[in-house]
């Protein structure tokens, strides 16, 4: 069997940014594979660049990691030459110009999301060449593809954060459904004018999609119960 | 996708047109001229109620063959932190080495303690830059101000953050006890044990590692360094009498000798030069 | 235009281990160890590549264990219809032959295995044959093919060999040690190897044929 487990780290991944009334909800999977080997199934694609600017992140997991800490390190000295917190704008336009300044040398597909004074909640979608676009709305990685039909569907303008969350949640567990590459737990971050809220849902949590099945206790838990350990 | 139809020379970084010309060769079925040290390999890691133990097994191979039985792969980066290496052996000491003396440079000109972060960043960005050439697969573990850290630095440059980690050709073997048995709040002997089922996993089911298993337990200023923890692996059996290699195996042809002849003359006294 | 498509996967593959065989004046001593693997897995710890053709002939081979398992069957078969046609059991320098021809017959896509044919020929002497993957045989006083003959063929040749090719005569037919002398030696080699070569290891297999019968017995080796 050919593990490929010599070949860069990628993640093969659901993102998505979801703007609301008020703000907006990003939310990732948490499966980073090498192949078919899950190397890490409890990763944190959703990374902090500023206190109000936050990046999901797609693609070559060594690229978007080296990405998003440029970006942050500009943004903070941005924001110490400025005296005032960025704008997402600017954040989103800094994500650009390292994707298409780079393009020859990254595979990283980028979401852009958060809040701030002048313009409120707003995503930005990065793709692989350095385009930028903001949107009401985006996905991005191999999960994207299993859920556009859906947002289609149910994505309304105007939604509160409560609907906006949910939608995210569901999506993204819709997509772990669907998408081998995506999995573990689905993570979310929120951004308002209040400020950031991350929240966690566990693999167990999320809603069983058509022929899911019920988790199930492992034989080692069958054969060694967990007083007997 | 057409991104791979045009080729744009890259503006910054480092060339690696000579890489990309040696895997062309190696396909033409060039052999490379050299053979080094890949060593499959079985490093852990996992955090435990004060602190962090770093596992590995002491096997370094050259193909088939076993060049090293008994190899240190838990290297010394700053007092409190200690990385293990997997991939080309030359590599993960190489890059081992670099930041370890970068980290004590740092610790010189600031007088305080290194931070496991400091040394992530600049594992990863050293390796970022060598765009995977550099084949280093590293398991990074301390405790510091910060308290415990443990992190996986992939030979990209890409870095995870985990409570338990495994890595080289035995990973799949650790990783299936870790992921059986570990739980939050182990404590020493617990992790001490875990780790080295995990190491043995590797040793036992993986031919890439191999012979004993060296451990190592960083605790808040404190660290073990506990070598050949354990040695599953002894020699079967031994020859009751032993060898005696008879001489005359290789034939002598011809034998000249040729007496050492002085060339040089010395005199004795110290006035003969002056004459 | 793709002119030519070749297919990307191979028909073969290399399951490792390690075959040695001696041969004694009334004796012959055929060991090998029972590890099979596949690149860096261990497929099982226990598999025997000794097989036993005749009462005084076994065949041990390394290599791909599909193809050795053809092999083993095919000259199982031809065994058969000998001693139906003849009414006895083949020599073992009969067998060594009709191995030899049985690998030359796959020339052109060969059986990827590595043999030592070892037994006791009419005269109750110990002997021993070696071959390449195509047919190329020898009879000869000791022998080892495998991932870990490398390792093991130069002390052999170090304790079994007349001190100097150069000095004659080059070889006897059979070793000058006793059958003790000679399971000590292999067991000894055996697990030294295991200590460098990762394909060789788990258990050692040693089959001693003589006169009045056949003996078998393990050892233990690594584990890693």
């Amino acid at each position: 069997m050919d593990l490929h487990l010599d070949a860069p780290h990628s993640m093969g991944t659901t993102i998505i940014g979801v703007t609301y009334n008020g703000g907006v909800v990003l939310g990732a999977d948490s499966r980073t594979s090498t192949g078919v080997y899950v190397a890490n199934r409890a990763s944190d694609k959703i990374t902090e660049l500023t206190d109000n600017v936050y990046l999901c992140r797609s693609g070559s997991a060594a690229d978007s990691q080296i990405v998003s800490d440029y970006v942050r390190y500009f943004l903070h000295q941005h924001i110490i030459q400025l005296g005032q917190p960025a704008t997402v704008k600017v954040a989103a336009n800094l994500v650009r110009l390292l994707s298409y300044n780079n393009k020859n040398m990254l595979q990283a597909g980028l979401i852009v999301g958060g809040w701030d004074k002048y313009e409120g909640g707003k995503i930005y979608s990065v793709p692989l060449g350095g385009t930028i676009l903001e949107q009401p709305f985006t996905l991005g990685g191999s999960g994207s593809s299993y859920l556009y039909g859906f947002f289609d569907q149910a994505w309304r303008e105007g939604m509160s954060k409560d609907e906006a969350e949910e939608l995210v949640v569901k999506a993204v567990s819709l997509a772990i459904a669907r998408d081998g590459a995506s999995g573990g737990v689905v993570r979310t971050v929120t951004i308002n004018s209040e400020g950031v809220s991350r929240k966690f849902h566990s693999g167990d949590s999320l809603p069983l999609w058509h022929e899911e099945l019920e988790p199930q206790n492992s034989l080692l838990d069958t054969l060694m119960p967990e007083d007997s350990q | 996708m057409t991104k791979a139809a045009i080729h744009v020379p890259p503006k910054g970084g480092f060339s690696f047109d000579l890489c990309r010309r040696n895997e062309m060769l190696a396909q033409n079925g060039l052999k490379p001229p050299c053979s080094f040290k890949k060593t499959g390999t079985t490093i852990v890691g996992l955090i435990f109620q004060d602190g962090v133990i770093l596992g590995a097994d002491t096997r370094a191979t050259e193909g088939p063959i076993v060049a090293d039985k008994n190899c240190e792969k838990i290297h010394y980066m700053a007092p409190n932190i200690y990385c293990c290496g997997a991939g080309t052996a030359a590599d993960t000491e190489a890059v081992t080495d670099m930041v370890s003396s970068q980290l004590q440079l740092h610790r010189y000109h600031t007088g305080r303690e290194s931070r496991v972060v400091t040394a992530l960043s600049l594992l990863k960005s050293h390796l970022f830059n060598y765009q995977g050439h550099v084949s280093a697969a590293l398991v990074l573990g301390g405790v510091d101000v910060t308290g415990p850290h443990l992190h996986t630095i992939y030979p990209h440059g890409s870095t995870d953050t985990l409570p338990f980690a495994t890595m080289g050709s035995g990973s799949l073997a650790a990783m299936a006890v870790f992921e059986s048995k570990y739980k939050e709040g182990l404590t020493r002997d617990e992790g001490i044990q875990l780790v080295s089922e995990a190491i043995c996993s590797g040793i036992f089911n993986d031919l890439g590692s191999g012979s004993n298993v060296d451990v190592c337990v960083i605790t808040k200023g404190h660290k073990e360094y506990l070598r050949n923890h354990q040695q599953p692996n002894p020699r079967t059996y031994v020859s009751s009498k032993g060898y005696s290699f008879v001489k005359g195996h290789t034939e002598v042809l011809t034998t000249k000798i040729t007496p050492l002849k002085e060339k040089v003359e010395v005199i004795e006294g110290g006035d003969a030069m002056e004459e | 235009m793709a002119s030519k498509q070749h297919a990307n996967w191979s028909p073969y593959d290399n399951n490792g281990g390690t075959c040695v065989a001696i041969a004694g004046a009334d004796y012959c001593v055929i060991a090998a160890d029972t590890r099979m693997s596949s690149g860096y897995n261990i497929l099982t710890r226990d598999y025997s590549k000794i097989c036993k053709l005749a009462d005084k002939c076994l065949l041990a081979s390394s290599g791909f264990q599909a193809d050795v398992r053809a092999l083993q069957k095919v000259l199982t078969a031809r065994h058969l219809i000998y001693q139906h046609q003849h009414n006895k059991q083949m020599s073992c320098p009969a067998m060594g032959q009709l191995l030899s021809n049985t690998l030359y017959y796959k020339r052109f896509f060969p059986y990827y295995a590595f043999n030592v044919l070892g037994g006791l020929d009419e005269k109750g002497q110990g002997c021993v044959f070696t071959y390449d993957a195509v047919g190329s045989y020898e009879r000869v006083v000791y022998s080892t093919q495998g991932s870990g003959s490398t390792l093991i063929m130069p002390v052999l040749d170090n304790k079994l060999k007349a001190p100097s090719p150069l000095i004659l005569p080059a070889k006897d037919a059979v070793t000058p040690l006793i059958e003790s002398e000679a399971v000590d030696l292999v067991k000894d080699v055996f697990a030294s190897a295991v200590e460098r070569d990762i394909y060789t290891g788990d258990r050692l297999e040693i089959v001693v044929v003589k006169p009045d019968g056949i003996r078998r017995e393990f050892i233990e080796l690594r584990k890693d």
